[in-house]
């Protein structure tokens, strides 16, 4: 059924574009298709990126964090500041922004949510929306609603005779990619990620295998965090942001792992580069396709939790 | 609740419109505004709190009913020259048609889930809004044509409020509510004790649609021009939310004294910092929501100065 | 009493599988009228899944339950209550932020006018002997007192059929004495049908008029309970072989 309803709803541009006389088939619209879906692919890994930040906490704590966008619209920020204020390289300054973003993860946890994990499960949703409100409108004091953008290798890459990719979007996805792969292996190999992952199985069990699960609990904020502020400083080179666009990035990463299966990773790469696709496609077919993008996140949200309330890959009782 | 009970809160409720009647003569258009938002924002806390109190579905979007009102109303107004308040009741409708619309699957979502998709649903509504130019004029907005209504919109807003508290005090005490609780509480033992979960959670939904989407209708008309960021902005939710929870969500007189008492706050401290008074709110939303899970008349039960539950 | 036949339900042939477990695997029996049964069987032999599957809140791979000459697997929850068949959970399920009273008022039949139903909770309230209580959360009440009121909420609507799952778990000896007295007045004084599950012999064999046991998904014996006490297979599913 869930696969059904992906098909339709990947051949539903096109029958909007073939409607509406934006398709055409030749070799010069196939050439900017294979451009876009690749463009998508690469979007999708940063996507997929800040998006596994969401995930882990979801996984290990049950706790929605609605405040994610606002993380990955304030490591735009954080990117901005670095690059206009102090001269940094925006990447470079990752050395030090990502684990600015960790402290503040970490402190959030300590202080905010570690007393409701395991409560209500809608008293941390409002606390985290509490939250993203206040980081909204303390950004927005400093810097204003105005959109920023940084200037980030603007140029392109021929890569054949038809295809083009932005240089600042191929950097973004290598480097998300790096970012992933490291989260991963520290998942896998280190004895803290086995801890976690521990937590996420059963955290009953990991306390009695004496993990102090508090602690662990805040480090994934802390790593989620710091996933989500990488996903921004990566956003941040390639598009204009300004505080409000947070609410956009946290429904983004929300259907992701609702696409991929709640608390599972591999799910959400899997789920990320499938939503920046269908952005992609969206913007290219349709009329006026740029602006509709937002829906295809909603969409695709509403109709796989109705449809298939696990996702992709999440386990089957939940 | 004994017929006395009743009689002596409508006594009481009659008197707020005696005192709200003598706003408009008395005080300057901008006080008048003031209390004409102020009861607006009594009705949507107290459409909020139908789904979300009694019901306990918290929705995060429910200023896609209010936009929608404003948009219908404007479009019949301006594009098909109805009278304002014929489009006003009109709104209504649309609204709980919408609340069919897009309760049939959201209703199927429990907790996070619905109110997440809640706010998709608004997000994505503001989207189309924006790009549905043929209907709604797009990010222009629309624009009524400009004359002084102060006056008839703030009695047109008294009028929805009484309606909105009489039907939210029935809400509050009568089996209908009790049966909204019991979805809250144990969804799966209401369903297994006679209540047709389905029906009463789109009924829920559909009367704490209707009366935004009237107020944003006749707010529209009053401001004299919408447009698709400021119907559809996520901050009146918030406003409806945090206002409900301050004072009480699953009360009837919890969302009055909740936008009352932070709505005179907001306009206060709005004038003076217009941003930090938004930073504040979000880390009140904070500490209700950790500390105060149940409001103020959650606070009065607890010290035994209001009885427990809504019916006696 | 005068001694009847009358069935007042009947389980035909019902089975529910999750995955590869059969939970309810093709059990059958036949619920007398006006009497006191019991539903026996060691841990996971399929008891409470059969009482969801008589209640709606699962869905029957196959099989029926009749009811008044009409199968009623499948209908929603809300419509077999509706139709007089009420239960209790295994865990209490009483709302726990809604006042006693609340509690009982939620389950009235909104056929009956309210002041009706209001009377109708305050006889029962008595009944149990939660009138003290009634403005008191239900989550404020003991263990044994929520399963009371459980139980009274139950009654709300004068069902034909009442289906207790385990009323005995988790209530002292006291307040368990008053129960079964309950059960035995509304048996006996108004010729309700009752189901029991329990674990408690006591309770089963000296309280139930008929017993069904079950193991593996499917009814293994029935009988009145000197025939159960002595029956073999009963003793091997409970203590395996010799």
């Amino acid at each position: 059924m869930l696969a059904g309803f992906l098909v339709i709803a990947y051949s539903l541009p096109f029958a909007i574009g073939i409607y509406t006389e934006n398709v055409f088939f030749d070799r010069q619209w196939l050439a900017d298709l294979a451009t876009v879906v690749l463009n998508g692919v690469m979007q999708g890994g940063v996507y997929a990126m800040f998006a596994v930040g969401l995930t882990m906490i979801f996984g290990v704590m049950r706790i929605i964090n609605v405040a994610h966008g606002e993380m990955v619209m304030l490591g735009a920020y954080l990117s901005w500041m670095s690059f206009f204020w102090l001269g940094f390289d925006p990447l470079l300054a990752m050395v030090f922004t990502l684990p600015i973003a960790f402290g503040l993860g970490w402190m959030i946890q300590k202080f905010l949510l570690n007393a409701v994990v395991g409560g209500p499960e809608l008293t941390p949703l409002l606390m985290t929306f509490g939250l993203g409100l206040a980081m909204i409108y303390a950004v927005e004091a400093v810097f204003t609603t105005d959109f920023k953008s940084i200037p980030y290798a603007p140029d392109s890459f021929q890569l054949t005779e038809t295809i083009v990719v932005g240089k600042s979007r191929l950097i973004s996805f290598v480097m998300a990619l790096v970012i992933s792969v490291g989260v991963f292996m520290f998942l896998k190999k280190h004895r803290i990620g086995k801890a976690i992952r521990a937590t996420s199985q059963n955290a009953d069990v990991a306390m009695v295998c004496g993990i102090n699960i508090y602690g662990i609990y805040m480090v994934t904020s802390g790593i989620s965090a710091a996933l989500a502020v990488a996903g921004g400083v990566l956003v941040s080179i390639q598009f204009g942001f300004n505080p409000e666009t947070g609410i956009i990035y946290t429904l983004q990463a929300f259907a992701i792992i609702v696409l991929g299966g709640r608390g599972h990773y591999i799910g959400a790469m899997i789920g990320g580069v499938m939503l920046a696709v269908m952005e992609s496609l969206i913007s290219f077919m349709l009329p006026n396709g740029t602006a509709l993008v937002e829906i295809a996140a909603y969409g695709l949200m509403i109709f796989v939790l109705l449809i298939r309330p696990r996702g992709l890959m999440g386990p089957k009782t939940d | 609740m004994s017929t006395r009970d009743n009689w002596r809160n409508l006594g009481f409720l009659a008197g707020w419109v005696v005192l709200l009647l003598f706003v408009p003569p008395t005080f300057s258009i901008y006080i008048r505004s003031f209390f004409m938002f102020l009861m607006m924002y009594v009705i949507l806390s107290l459409s909020w709190n139908i789904i979300s109190g009694y019901t306990g579905y918290i929705s995060f979007g429910h200023v896609v009913f209010y936009g929608i009102g404003t948009y219908a109303t404007a479009i019949l107004v301006v594009d098909y020259g109805w009278h304002w308040i014929m489009a006003v009741a009109a709104s209504g409708l649309v609204g709980a048609i919408f609340a069919i619309l897009i309760g049939y699957p959201v209703l199927r979502l429990k907790g996070p889930y619905f109110a997440i998709a809640m706010l998709g649903a608004a997000e994505g509504t503001r989207v189309i809004a924006i790009n549905w130019v043929s209907l709604t004029h797009g990010a222009d907005g629309i624009a009524y044509p400009n004359i002084e209504n102060s006056f008839e919109t703030y009695i047109a807003m008294l009028v929805l409020m009484v309606i909105a508290v009489i039907v939210a005090y029935w809400v509050g005490h009568s089996r209908f509510g009790i049966r909204l609780n019991a979805i809250r509480e144990d969804e799966i033992a209401a369903e297994s004790l006679g209540v047709n979960t389905t029906f009463y959670k789109m009924a829920a939904l559909v009367l704490s649609a209707i009366f935004p989407a009237m107020a944003g209708g006749i707010q529209g008309y009053k401001t004299l021009y919408i447009e698709p960021e400021s119907e559809f902005f996520i901050l009146i939710t918030i406003y409806m939310k945090l206002f409900a929870m301050f004072g009480g969500k699953g009360t009837v007189i919890g969302p009055v004294l909740g936008a009352f008492i932070l709505y005179s706050v907001q306009e206060y401290t709005w004038i003076r910092f217009p941003t930090a008074h938004l930073i504040t709110f979000g880390i009140f939303i904070i500490l209700v929501a950790r500390f105060m899970p149940r409001g103020l008349i959650g606070f009065a039960v607890d010290r035994g100065w209001a009885r427990k539950g809504m019916v006696h | 009493m005068a001694e009847t036949n009358e069935i007042a339900l009947q389980v035909k042939d019902l089975k529910k599988h999750f995955g590869g477990i059969k939970a309810v695997d093709g059990c059958s029996f036949d619920l007398p009228k006006g009497k006191i049964s019991g539903l026996i069987g060691p841990n996971g032999s399929g008891k409470t899944t059969i009482f969801n599957l008589m209640t709606g809140v699962l869905g029957a791979d196959s099989g029926e339950v009749v009811y008044r000459g009409e199968n009623i697997v499948n209908l929603r929850p809300y419509q077999v209550f509706n139709k007089g068949i009420s239960r209790t959970f295994q865990i209490t399920r009483i709302y726990r932020e809604m006042t006693v009273f609340e509690n009982m008022l939620s389950a009235s039949s909104m056929r009956v006018p309210e002041s009706e139903a209001r009377e109708q909770a305050e006889k029962l309230m008595e009944f149990v002997t939660l009138t003290p209580l009634r403005g008191e959360y239900g989550g404020n009440l003991s263990y044994g007192q929520q399963k009371l009121l459980e139980f009274a909420r139950a009654l709300m609507t004068d069902p034909e059929i009442i289906l207790l799952d385990e009323p005995a778990a988790g209530v002292n000896r006291t307040l368990l004495q008053n129960l079964l007295a309950h059960i035995h007045h509304l048996q006996e004084e108004e010729g309700k049908t009752i189901l029991i599950i329990e674990h408690d012999m006591n309770v089963i064999m000296n309280h139930c008029e008929k017993i069904f046991v079950m193991d593996y998904g499917v009814k293994i014996a029935e009988g009145l309970p000197d025939e159960i006490q002595n029956n073999e297979y009963v003793i091997e599913a409970y203590f395996g072989h010799k």
